[in-house]
């Protein structure tokens, strides 16, 4: 293990399959395959690619949500699928998760209370008392009310019931926190909410943070490092800013130029990419990406590229990396006139007053 | 602002729960010209779907209740057609692309039916016109292989290629004006801009106007003309879509372009809206993001008229133009 590596994964792969049909062999999905991944402690790690690229899996893995079908994932140095006993549960409590739908992931028959104080019960961490007073101080945490812990999910917005979810995975006092998708199911407003939470309690807590997401603009502003992930593999990795601002991975080029950008006439000039993800269960040969790819040369149909370097800061898996001269992002600032500016800014100092008056939005002051 | 008569022109729309207080979505009036993509934008429950919904004809009714409203499309009102005449007009003079196509397609008709299904209905053509007039869809809209996915199922086909099947459904009758809702939305980014560019492309070619309802202001800043941001029901900020982005009045439109993360500033705190939208069965009275509005101020119990703060932007807000205070 490295130094200040928190959680790392070698050679770690997981495939499902299929019920077996009539005929022929059962279909098989690398859902994550060959993964080498180190977390660094206290660093926001995010986890990105589009649907079906094996993020979410990924994820599950990592904590021991799923076991995974090669390789091996160390936690503090050690193998978590050899722990048992205390150590898993020590473990337990210390990997937490954050699901993407908070309607869907928290038991409606429980109350707030209760199911924030759970993980307190199940690891024995103190009395009633106790657990009461620390489920209101969590509650109090992530902005909601002490008199909540009453109440029922369905009583709640997405963005509050993210919140409980938040508390919840925060109660047994975690070092690591995974998310997979935390903030994609909420409204633009309620999701600055929640990313401003998760920033807080990262540096109150000093947790490790590990993101999962699609969105490309929330993950340039949370994260210290990405990883790109594609088809089951990654295929870049990278410090965010270098991330975006030089992609050395024809694939993350093309994420990069796909997002549609707030600014009026900001609109590039072609389709970054054509084509659909290629069957998850029949990936081709060589790259996984060079059927998409606009710069694949014949190599690439047959050699599959690893990941350059790993110990690189800079990693990427690809054949022709030091060829291509591929575009970052390019921010074209909106025109806005300098009153529109005063009026922006003027917003921004009117919304924090008022949210430092009515609590509806926790305080970065401790 | 040109001298024509807008293409559609929807007044005073407004749709309510049965038995409810208080309209879900409350005095829409919007402009539809002919050629333009006018984007609704707003977050989840702010009325924009079912705007969309009433103006097809397609709100169910119970629960949801006209409650009035025009909108004049070639000298007919859509709110008050016949029934035998909506159907003739909705899928032919006007058309829709949901955001779900799986849901929203068959799922046991083959592609090829489903589109040829709208032309006989509309033209009554013959079966084989039909199909052909499905084929050149497919291939306008470049679905790869168009020939062979004409016999295939909704399931057989990803999810961008289905949403480019309904597109294909759409405009199979070269409707005038298109309603989208977040047709992009449930998509990968990467297919996400594929769709947009030929939606553009097509609008471009056919001259239909487009609705386009979303919740992303990176697409609306990409597609369009116009934009109407709504909130709680209510049209809070309308106008050309550069007046919308680079001097927007209303603290709603402000906010929200606040809070998006943008690419400029890494690791900075995010600006947010306080509080929640509210529910379909509390909406306040007056203004409705004044219980959510930094400069909320007593003449906010009121609803706002709208004013006009440029030549194609209008604001409704007691505060507008939001000027910066001394």
């Amino acid at each position: 293990m490295t130094e200040g590596v928190i959680l790392e994964t070698r050679g770690l792969g997981r495939a499902f399959t299929g019920r077996k049909p009539l005929l022929g062999p059962a279909t098989v999905v690398q859902a994550v395959k060959d993964v080498d991944l180190e977390v660094r402690r206290g660093e926001t790690l995010a986890i990105v690619g589009e649907s079906g690229c094996g993020k979410s899996t990924l994820a599950r893995v990592l904590v021991r949500l799923l076991a995974p079908t090669v390789g091996t994932v160390f936690y503090e140095g050690r193998d978590i699928a050899k722990l048992g006993g205390a150590e898993l549960r020590s473990l337990r409590r210390e990997l937490q998760f954050i699901f993407q739908d908070p309607f869907s992931s928290l038991n409606p028959r429980m109350t707030v209370g209760a199911l924030i104080g759970e993980p307190l019960k199940v690891h024995g961490l103190g009395n009633a008392a106790a657990r009461r007073a620390k489920v209101a101080r969590l509650l109090t945490r992530v902005g909601l009310r002490t008199g909540d812990a009453a109440r029922y999910p369905h009583e709640f917005s997405g963005g509050q019931r993210q919140r409980i979810g938040i508390a919840r995975a925060l109660a047994s006092g975690p070092k690591v926190l995974v998310g997979d998708e935390p903030v994609s199911a909420l409204d633009v407003s309620i999701q600055a909410q929640v990313v401003n939470i998760l920033q807080d309690l990262k540096a109150e807590f000093g947790l490790t943070l590990i993101i999962i997401a699609h969105d490309l603009a929330v993950i340039r502003h949370m994260a210290d490092r990405v990883a790109v992930m594609y088809l089951g593999q990654v295929v870049e990795l990278a410090p965010v800013a270098d991330l975006f601002a030089n992609p050395r991975h024809p694939y993350t080029e093309a994420l990069i130029a796909s997002i549609p950008l707030p600014v009026v006439g900001g609109r590039r000039a072609q389709v970054p990419l054509a084509g659909d993800l290629p069957d998850p269960t029949d990936p081709p040969k060589g790259c996984r990406f060079h059927t998409r790819c606009p710069y694949a040369i014949g190599r690439c149909a047959r050699q599959v590229p690893k990941l350059a370097d790993p110990w690189a800061t800079h990693q990427v898996a690809c054949h022709r990396t030091d060829e291509l001269a591929l575009t970052g992002l390019t921010t074209v600032a909106v025109g806005r006139s300098p009153e529109a500016v005063a009026r922006f800014e003027m917003y921004r100092a009117a919304a924090a007053e008022r949210a430092g008056s009515t609590g509806l939005e926790i305080s970065t002051e401790e | 602002m040109n001298d024509q008569p807008p293409l559609l022109e929807v007044r005073g729309l407004s749709v309510r729960i049965r038995g409810a207080a208080r309209n879900l979505v409350d005095e829409v009036s919007l402009e539809l010209n002919a050629g333009e993509t006018l984007c609704v934008v707003g977050e989840s429950g702010c009325g924009k779907s079912l705007t969309a919904l009433a103006l097809m004809g397609l709100l169910s009714d119970p629960p949801l209740q006209l409650m009035g409203g025009k909108a004049l499309f070639r000298g007919q009102n859509l709110l008050s057609l016949k029934r035998h005449n909506l159907q003739q007009m909705r899928g032919d003079q006007v058309a829709m692309i949901f955001q779900e196509p799986m849901t929203s397609l068959n799922p046991s008709l083959r592609i090829g039916e489903q589109i040829a299904e709208t032309v006989r209905r509309h033209r009554g053509v013959s079966t084989a016109d039909a199909r052909a007039r499905a084929l050149e869809m497919l291939e306008r809209v470049r679905i790869p292989a168009a020939g062979a996915r004409l016999d295939a199922y909704p399931h057989e086909l990803s999810g961008g290629m289905r949403q480019r099947a309904m597109i294909a459904m759409a405009l199979a009758n070269d409707p005038a004006v298109l309603i989208a809702d977040e047709p992009t939305t449930a998509l990968d980014v990467t297919i996400q801009a594929q769709i947009l560019e030929l939606m553009r492309g097509l609008l471009a070619e056919t001259g239909a106007a487009l609705i386009l309802i979303t919740h992303d202001l990176g697409v609306v800043a990409e597609m369009a003309d116009r934009v109407a941001v709504m909130y709680a029901g209510r049209i809070v900020e309308v106008g050309a879509a550069r007046a919308i982005f680079e001097d927007p009045q209303h603290p709603y439109t402000i906010g929200l372009m606040s809070s998006m993360p943008s690419f400029g500033d890494s690791g900075a705190r995010l600006v947010t809206i306080p509080g929640v939208v509210p529910s379909a069965t509390a909406m306040p009275p007056g203004c409705r993001f004044a219980p959510r509005c930094p400069f909320v101020e007593d003449a906010c119990g009121a609803q706002p008229a709208a004013k006009a703060v440029g030549s194609d932007h209008m604001v409704a807000c007691v505060r507008a133009p939001l000027g910066v205070a001394a």
